[in-house]
């Protein structure tokens, strides 16, 4: 079986606390829920159960470190969509299709949003594309029937929720789905010898304008600074006369 | 003069200091308080790659070169703070690795360097004695050929890892006529008959890292053991102190870094007398002096590093390196508690113990003492 | 005229009242609106939503629609929006509207909008807001093209009101038989609970990893929700450890809320988790850090250990 992973390159969430970075310029890091989707691969792989896992990725050639990253995990092979634009998650959708449709992977896993973005569109909006099954925000993942269909436990809203898709099909990962590995140097140097092919849209053949323009961005009003109580005694009092709301 | 990284090495660097921050830090003020050993930071540590950075490829390392272990080293003491486990990874490295390295017979490489490696097996070396320390080569205990043994007899004290060790590195004398010309380095596995490792010792610092006693009483010792050739012990150890002396103290320099930020920090965020006391002359200055400690310290760590890499001789730069980063560090640990003010004294803020894990770099691998010795004569005094 | 095209959530029993929040961005939008129901037996439903003001109440009602399936719905839903001409597509944002609007539209060949908070009108276009980054920022973004779909952030909008003349109720009439087959719905867990719902709830409490184990975190957050007539909630690290399940879970990939009264117990504040909790009106931190982030958002700060102070809380408010 073939698992085609796409990852995003994001800002790293983390930036404040992360130790051992050198100075200055904001870090990237794979997108934490395409790092679940690249360590669910990895485990089916190990599980006997895939035999290639392909990393692929749309950006600027500084996002090569974490396509390095990936394969340092254990990713066979990566591919670069050489693009610097700021594109919306319907061109990302519309560009990974057809990149997808070449590959023919069994599987398409990834995770269910950028933790930069939040949208949580791009896996729908491919299988809506591609006409494939989908299941999202998934936290398990069995393949059934000779690999032929996978049962999904989801988590909504309501609770847990198990399906069974067809395959192939998108899958949307959920933070439960596992914990993803640390980057070994035993990996890292495997890394160094595998490959990463950089295509353009050109070449891929397909054209695509992000239908989305970011006009301005700006930090939301911060929450007046509240008062430290001393007892229960004076929280239940000031939650009553004061605020009012008991 | 090109004082940049690699891609490659910043690379290898980033990843040794995500690895460290987000997975070296759990539970060390309980650890150190019941001087605990953290088998699973250290298996982590060998499944990332750290103990074997050094080894050659072929026996399971990673084959790296001196500037890039000692540059891994010094991330690894910026974003790991348990010195303790750093401590017994160094022991591990330069006691056990390095030797086996140099002197290992092909048998013994293929046999142990894998393991210690990938840190399944854990290494360390059994050298001073009750009565002899910084006189290293007046031990006591013996290795008396029988058959295709040796029989070892006499006692090591201060063992680093000796509690959990696979495999230590013991010194003993095949003949004390011959004086230093007598010593052999022996390959001696756990509970081999004979091998009494007791009690565990407490220390001030580095209490995560565990030292016992190891008596041997008619220890039997396979002659295929044998380290190296009979006399080529001194040799070995002196081989091995060298490597030990440049590089035990990288992680030292990653540790004064960290704690720099933490007293720049703090210095700005602490405010007394209505300002930051980052602003009062007496506090900028132990931070000043803290800078250029680190700045210092990591130039002759790297400058060490190169030498070994291009394989000059570096006895004299070793020797400076370890005296100069153990100075500093010690320095920069009353400084950073003094800083802190009250809050440097409290177990919570995790100052005091950077101080206790500093003060024993300067009595292991040579005392400050040898050290200045060492350099005295290298000048031709 | 471009018609707004409303997705209503419902349980099969009622209509989920956080998912008409949309309506009222659709009332903003100007224009024409209708509602959308899926699924199978919705009279009751249908019938329960024709005071909102829409132009219509369009009924999908079929045995294939009864589970939400994504292939079928997203099918369905781009069909009636074809069909009726809409060029907005709404719904409020659940883990039923991510699930299936975003399929929904590239069948339309749409772009879409995530988690709108409020929009802006500058020289006769539209500008929608919406969170970035865990909600530590916010991004103002336009749409270009025919048709656009929205989810809106429920918690950002008021309840519409439910006063308007009734409306008539449209079926639409699709093709069964074509719809997509890849997906199977297998079970569900179905908790009955006589708390109100998360979404909902005028007073939510909320606890973290320092609530031990399931059976302490039902006591006291339990106990103090109970004691308030409040809901649960619970931090991503509490979900992990087993103490709360997965729907009860607050943050950016968790739920949304903005209740009257937030009180997080044991706390510490994670971006990720205050993300789901800034537009709550008052919060109450408990915590025996005092240098806890939450600290810095909280209205009311109480420091120590919640153990203690729980009961007492309950016992305080129980008194009076």
């Amino acid at each position: 079986m073939k698992i085609l992973v796409p990852f995003k390159s994001v800002p790293d969430p983390n930036d404040a606390t992360v130790v051992g970075a050198a100075a200055s310029t904001p870090k990237s890091v794979i997108n934490p829920f395409d790092e679940i989707a690249i360590e669910e691969a990895l485990r089916i792989r190990e599980r006997g159960e895939a035999a290639e896992i392909v990393g692929i990725t749309i950006g600027a050639p500084t996002v090569d470190e974490q396509i390095r990253a990936a394969l340092a995990m254990g990713v066979d092979r990566a591919i670069r969509i050489d693009d610097s634009r700021a594109l919306d998650p319907y061109a990302v959708a519309r560009i990974l299709r057809v990149l997808i449709e070449k590959e023919a992977p069994h599987v398409v896993i990834m995770g269910k949003q950028a933790v930069d973005d939040d949208s949580n569109q791009v896996g729908q909006m491919l299988a809506g594309l591609l006409r494939w099954p989908q299941a999202t925000f998934v936290s398990k993942i069995e393949f059934l029937s000779n690999k032929t269909r996978a049962r999904c436990t989801r988590e909504t809203d309501a609770g847990l929720e198990v399906i069974e898709i067809k395959l192939p099909a998108i899958i949307t990962t959920d933070l439960r789905l596992n914990e993803p590995r640390y980057v070994s140097l035993p990996g890292l140097m495997k890394a160094r010898r595998k490959s990463i092919e950089v295509l353009t849209c050109d070449q891929l053949g397909v054209t695509v304008r992000p239908l989305t323009t970011v006009l301005s961005t700006a930090r939301p009003p911060k929450r007046a600074a509240g008062t430290r109580v001393e007892s229960v005694e004076e929280l239940v009092t000031k939650l009553r006369q004061e605020a009012k709301v008991l | 003069m090109d004082f940049a990284w690699s891609d490659q090495q910043r690379e290898l660097l980033d990843a040794v200091g995500r690895f460290a921050s987000q997975q070296l830090n759990y539970d060390v003020i309980e650890n150190d308080r019941e001087g605990v050993f953290n088998h699973e930071a250290w298996k982590k540590c060998g499944d990332f790659g750290i103990q074997g950075l050094l080894v050659p490829t072929e026996y399971g390392g990673l084959g790296q070169d001196p500037l890039t272990t000692v540059a891994a080293l010094e991330r690894l003491g910026y974003a790991c703070k348990d010195n303790g486990l750093l401590f017994s990874i160094n022991a591990h490295m330069w006691t056990a690795i390095i030797p086996l390295v140099y002197n290992g017979s092909e048998a013994q490489k293929k046999k142990y360097l894998p393991g210690l490696s990938n840190g399944t097996l854990i290494g360390g070396n059994a050298m001073s004695e009750p009565n002899s320390g910084s006189d290293a080569f007046s031990l006591a205990t013996t290795a008396v050929k029988k058959d295709s043994t040796y029989v070892l007899n006499g006692s090591k004290v201060f063992v680093t890892n000796g509690p959990v060790a696979d495999l230590l590195v013991v010194f003993a004398t095949v003949d004390k006529t011959r004086g230093p010309d007598g010593i052999s380095a022996f390959l001696v596995e756990k509970d081999s008959p004979g091998m009494n490792v007791a009690r565990k010792l407490e220390k001030m610092g580095v209490r995560t890292s565990p030292m016992a006693e190891v008596f041997f009483e008619n220890c039997e010792v396979p002659e295929e053991n044998l380290l190296g050739k009979e006399g080529g012990g001194a040799f070995l150890f002196t081989r091995s102190m060298t490597w030990e002396r440049g590089c035990i103290l990288a992680s030292a320099v990653g540790s004064m870094q960290r704690l720099l930020e933490t007293c720049i920090r703090y210095a700005n965020e602490r405010k007394q007398g209505g300002q930051s006391i980052g602003k009062f002359q007496l506090v900028a200055s132990k931070i000043v002096d803290m800078k250029l400690r680190v700045e210092s310290c990591r130039n002759m760590l790297y400058h060490y590093a190169w030498l070994s890499a291009h394989r000059k001789s570096v006895y004299l730069e070793a020797a400076m390196t370890k005296l100069h980063i153990s100075d500093c560090w010690v320095k920069c640990c009353e400084d950073a508690i003094q800083i802190h003010g009250g809050y440097g004294y409290m177990t919570e803020y995790e100052v005091e113990r950077e101080l206790r894990d500093a003060i024993g770099s300067k009595l292991y691998s040579g005392t400050s003492e040898i050290q200045r010795n060492i350099i005295a004569s290298m000048l031709g005094l | 005229m471009a018609e707004s095209l409303v997705l209503i959530e419902h349980d099969r029993q009622q209509v989920k009242r956080p998912s008409l929040h949309a309506i009222t961005l659709a009332r903003k939008l100007g224009g024409e609106y209708a509602l959308l129901v899926l699924g199978h037996r919705l009279d009751g439903i249908a019938a329960s939503l024709v005071s909102y003001g829409a132009c219509a109440v369009v009924v999908a009602d079929d045995p294939a629609l009864a589970k939400p399936l994504a292939d079928r719905y997203a099918t369905v839903i781009a069909e009636a929006a074809r069909k009726r001409g809409a060029k907005t597509i709404l719904g409020t944002s659940s883990t039923f509207s991510k699930d299936l609007l975003p399929r929904a539209a590239a069948l339309l060949d749409a772009p879409m909008v995530t988690d709108v908070v409020a929009i802006e009108e500058m020289d006769g276009s539209i500008s929608y807001r919406r969170p970035v980054n865990a909600g530590s920022m916010f991004a103002i973004v336009k749409v270009e093209g025919d048709r656009r779909v929205l989810t809106v952030r429920g918690t950002a909008f008021e309840a519409p009101a439910a006063d308007a003349a009734p409306c008539p109720i449209k079926r639409f009439d699709f093709d069964a038989a074509s719809l997509p087959n890849g997906i199977q719905f297998i079970s569900r867990e179905e908790r009955k609970s006589d708390r109100p719902d998360l979404t909902e709830a005028r007073v939510v409490v909320s606890g973290g990893r320092p609530l031990k184990d399931k059976e302490t975190f039902e006591r006291l957050v339990g106990g103090l929700a109970d004691a308030l007539g409040g809901a649960i909630g619970a931090t991503r690290a509490a979900v992990d450890a087993g103490m709360a399940p997965n729907d009860y879970q607050i943050g950016q990939t968790g739920k949304v809320v903005a209740p009257e009264l937030y009180i997080a117990l044991g706390i510490s504040g994670a971006i990720q988790h205050l993300a789901g909790i800034k537009d709550s009106r008052i919060i109450v931190a408990i915590n025996k850090d005092p240098d806890a982030p939450i600290f810095q958002m909280a209205t009311y700060g109480l420091v120590g250990d919640l153990h203690r102070i729980v009961p007492q809380l309950i016992e305080s408010i129980r008194r009076a």
